[in-house]
């Protein structure tokens, strides 16, 4: 009887343990060229001016994301946007990296407001729901680009570095 | 004692030749000097030579040229304090094929990373020291001088921070880098080569692991018959062609496109490009494989898109060696992949059938398909003689 009652102690153990692994928060990491490097979770992220981007998924049909400007994370962390975006700063590159090590790049210019009126945000919904599993938690989606490529799925990172 | 007289004659002429380039065009005295040098320095190594020969080989010196076709693209991953030199290749190649490094004396490295078998070993399962099995499938080791993760579930960053790993542990080679110095330190071989390539002839693990990541980095396979083709120098057969085509389109069955999409994972020159997926092998997969560490529900058995590169080699497949052949490895894409929350989304209602699961190719395209995996095999890959066992030649 004690056997089993410890074997059975031993199982529950494991699979608390098991679910305390499920659990655990997917993050997205902001470094590089930052004054403030930031760790993004759900909890941060929903604390961002939330906003909407309508385009085409491989469907074929228009599906609205809501989440934050990929511009507002990167001017929390201290990046040099707006007006210091010049000179050499024009030299920097935003690198967004997804778990499955899939990376894509962003020139800064592209990501700042002074520069141009397409948006690109950090999504966590698609049409009112949370992104699916393979998707999510946060995608990054590009407003009227042709191809989805840079429309990162799973994204764990994003670092501001200097073309060397 | 004359092999070590000749290495310090050739060290110390490469130094003052090496300061004769620089103030060659100012000074023809310095030239002149360096002849000297140079007569003297092969005197030395002739008689190096004479008195010891087949006993010692002339260590090849100065830096190591990787070749590679352009389409490889340039980045490579060299890390700053461990630069490829030809002495620093030819020592490692030493230690990769060494078996004085297991606890067993009877494996090294190329035990279970055979030339042959385009370095896998042809078991579900390795075998290590004492008969334990490794809990993996050997990984074929070609191209690693661009790949930035390494195992099945990307956990070592560097290959100088991977040989830690196959050296102690015990289902492996189970000897603690300090025994591991010791036998070297004992040999005749080993010190003067660390002293070559080091400059002194201590023998420690980062030195050993630096080499033998050296040697790892010329593992270059690129001329397959793809390669061939790629460089406008082989013409595919109609069934290479067609697997090709499958391999690298998305299916449409609404437009009437068939297709296989390995691209996606399994694309680009190298058919390899440093990802990490889950392929739908289970619905919860018994290896964690980077939940592991990561801890996130969507990485559960989710592990390295392995290189194609010479696949019909490097049998059995996957991460456990499930497969015996690349028949079975293309009815589980064609047929059985399993749902899990984890499932790349590359392989989520992919298919040719409209509202498929999986791609439902037909016999014909499962053939073609595995025509195109076989023009990956590179013969020359695998039987070039500088990625061979060495020991055969060298007595020590
Ligand atoms: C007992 C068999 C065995 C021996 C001996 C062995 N390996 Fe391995 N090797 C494996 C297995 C199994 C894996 C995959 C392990 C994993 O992912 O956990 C592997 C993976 C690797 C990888 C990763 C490749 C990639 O694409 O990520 C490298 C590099 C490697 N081995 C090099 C070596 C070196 C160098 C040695 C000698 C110091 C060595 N191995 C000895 C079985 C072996
Ligand atoms: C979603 C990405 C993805 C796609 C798409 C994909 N694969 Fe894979 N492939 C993988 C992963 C990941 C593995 C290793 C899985 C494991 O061992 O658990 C793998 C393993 C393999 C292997 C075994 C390699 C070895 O060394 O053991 C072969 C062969 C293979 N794939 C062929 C294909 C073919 C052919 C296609 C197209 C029909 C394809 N793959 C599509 C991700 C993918």
């Amino acid at each position: 009887m004690k056997k089993y009652a410890i074997v059975l102690l031993l199982l529950i153990a494991g699979l608390t343990t098991n679910a305390q692994t499920a659990t655990k928060e997917a993050l997205i990491k902001v470094t590089g060229e930052v004054t403030t490097p930031l760790t993004i979770g759900n909890a941060e992220f929903q604390q961002y001016k939330q906003t909407t981007v309508t385009r085409k998924d491989r469907d074929g049909k228009d599906h609205t994301y809501s989440g934050v400007l990929v511009s507002d994370i990167l001017a929390k962390a201290g990046v040099t946007l707006g007006p210091e975006l010049r000179g050499e700063n024009l030299a920097k590159y935003l690198l967004v990296e997804a778990s499955d090590g899939y990376q894509v790049l962003f020139a800064l210019a592209e990501l700042d407001r002074g520069f141009t009126d397409r948006t690109i945000i950090l999504a966590d919904k698609v049409d009112g729901q949370p992104l699916v599993p393979a998707d999510g938690p946060f995608r990054i989606i590009v407003q009227d680009e042709k191809k989805p490529a840079r429309c990162i799925k799973q994204v764990t990172a994003m670092k501001v570095m200097f073309a060397k | 004692m004359v092999g070590i007289a000749s290495c310090l004659a050739m060290t110390l002429c490469e130094w003052q030749m090496g300061k004769t380039q620089e103030t060659q065009y100012k000074q023809s005295s310095f030239q002149r000097m360096g002849k000297i040098c140079l007569v003297l320095c092969l005197l030395f190594a002739i008689v190096g030579l004479t008195a010891y020969k087949g006993m010692e080989q002339v260590v090849p010196m100065g830096d190591y040229v990787f070749n590679y076709p352009a389409n490889f693209g340039n980045r490579i991953n060299v890390p700053a304090d461990n630069p490829t030199t030809q002495q620093g290749v030819y020592l490692g190649r030493l230690l990769f094929y060494e078996p004085k490094l297991s606890a067993t004396n009877n494996i090294s490295c190329g035990s279970c990373h055979q030339q042959s078998k385009a370095f896998t070993d042809g078991r579900a399962l390795s075998i290590g020291v004492n008969n334990g099995l490794a809990t993996r499938n050997s990984m074929s080791l070609a191209n690693l001088l661009w790949a930035r993760k390494f195992f099945w579930d990307g956990r070592a960053a560097s290959l100088e921070d991977q040989v830690a790993f196959p050296l102690t542990n015990s289902h492996e080679m189970g000897q603690s880098v300090q025994v591991s110095i010791q036998k070297l330190s004992n040999t005749r071989l080993y010190p003067g080569l660390f002293k070559i390539v080091y400059g002194d002839s201590i023998i420690t693990g980062d030195r050993i692991a630096k080499a033998i990541a050296q040697f790892e980095r010329t593992l270059i396979s690129a001329n397959s018959r793809y390669d061939r083709y790629l460089r406008n120098a082989y013409k595919p057969t109609d069934d290479e062609l067609k697997g090709m085509e499958l391999f690298s389109r998305g299916p449409d069955p609404e437009k009437g496109i068939r297709g296989a999409n390995c691209t996606h994972c399994h694309g680009g020159p190298k058919t390899y490009l440093e990802l990490f997926h889950n392929n739908g092998l289970d619905s919860i997969s018994k290896d964690e494989g980077m939940a592991a560490f990561t801890g996130l529900v969507t990485d559960r058995g989710r592990f390295k898109v392995p290189t194609l590169r010479n696949i019909a080699l490097t049998a059995p497949y996957m991460h456990d060696g499930r497969f015996k052949t690349l028949d079975e490895v293309v009815d589980h894409y064609s047929e059985h992949i399993k749902q899990s929350v984890s499932l790349s989304a590359f392989l989520q209602g992919e298919s040719n059938e409209v509202g498929g699961h999986s791609l439902k190719l037909l016999p014909k395209e499962k053939k073609q398909l595995i025509a195109f995996l076989n023009m990956l095999t590179d013969s020359t890959f695998i039987t070039d003689k500088r990625f061979g066992n060495p020991h055969q030649s060298t007595k020590n």
